[in-house]
């Protein structure tokens, strides 16, 4: 499994395509609504699964345990929203908190870890 | 040479970037380009920090808060220039009204040409810009677009530039190119 993190509109998608062949076809898109679905050669942005597991009580890291085999060759994106003010709201808290657990354990998990920056991949793993 | 220099808020990019723009034009001319319109005593405190802080680093000022390619009007053709913000640059032209929540849908695109020809034609060029990419907040749509666009301009300046830094408390961590000026 490849991890690729970053900042909002760095370029983390267009990094994915360029180095590891992916179209379009290859990316499910997780939603707020619809959490995520497993299977796609890259899953692009968990930090909207995240949220969901937070509106649906959901532990973003058990529910990627119990899969893991349906993930473990995947590309896996999300975005890094760690570094803001403590949010005043409790849900973006607690996703806020939710997104950072889980990309510390997929990042343990990963073969490879970028971190996407003005479109830069500066490797972390 | 282009670098671009980037970070969150108050790590120094400003005071790094003098000293890199300062390493880069040697005994050539070294324009300081201020782009920031002042709103508020705040603004103008700041001001007068940053002008103090260069005044013995031979910088000549420049104000440009729009239309950024004009600052190389005049200027002397072996000149560096220190770009200081994109930031500001593009809240100037997408807002040109301060009071209208109304942007200016063309301004990402113009500062990105202008940009991208004072990459071109300047001997060399910093670019200070600010990171704001990475917290929890779900924004309106108005801070969103904003946030699209600046991102917009930071991977064009990515693109061309040798030396890509963020300034991580006051330390560089280089993207790209090195700091051997």
């Amino acid at each position: 499994m490849v991890l690729i993190i970053g900042g909002a509109y760095q370029g983390k998608l267009d990094f994915a395509k360029l180095h590891y062949g992916i179209s379009e076809e290859d990316i499910y898109t997780c939603t707020e609504e619809n959490g995520i679905r497993f299977g796609a050669p890259c899953i692009f942005q968990l930090e909207e699964f995240t949220l969901w597991c937070v509106r649906n009580g959901t532990d973003a890291v058990k529910f990627f345990r119990a899969h893991r085999p349906e993930w473990e060759n995947s590309i896996l994106i999300c975005q890094d929203i760690f570094c803001g003010v403590v949010p005043l709201g409790a849900d973006m808290r607690a996703w806020r908190e939710m997104t950072g657990r889980l990309c510390a354990y997929l990042s343990r998990e990963a073969e490879s870890v970028s971190r996407i920056f003005c479109g830069l991949e500066q490797k972390l793993k | 040479m282009n670098v671009l220099i980037s970070g969150g808020c108050k790590n120094g990019k400003t005071g790094f970037a003098q000293d890199i723009a300062v390493r880069l034009s040697g005994n050539g001319k070294r324009y300081y380009v201020a782009t920031m319109i002042p709103c508020d005593d705040e603004d103008r405190a700041r001001i007068l920090r940053h002008i103090e802080g260069r005044s013995d680093m031979g910088f000549e000022t420049l104000e440009c808060s729009r239309d950024i390619a004009a600052c190389m009007n005049g200027a002397k053709s072996d000149a560096t220039f220190l770009i200081d913000s994109v930031t500001a640059l593009l809240v100037n032209e997408m807002y040109p009204d301060p009071h209208m929540e109304q942007a200016d849908q063309s301004a990402a695109f113009r500062c990105q040409s202008g940009l991208l020809r004072v990459a071109r034609e300047a001997k060399n060029a910093v670019f200070v810009s600010d990171y704001i990419y990475s917290d929890a907040i779900r924004y309106d749509s108005f801070t969103e677009t904003y946030r699209t666009c600046l991102a917009l301009l930071d991977r064009t300046l990515a693109e061309v530039c040798d030396t890509v830094i963020e300034l991580c408390a006051g330390n560089a961590v280089c993207h790209k190119g090195g700091l051997d000026l």
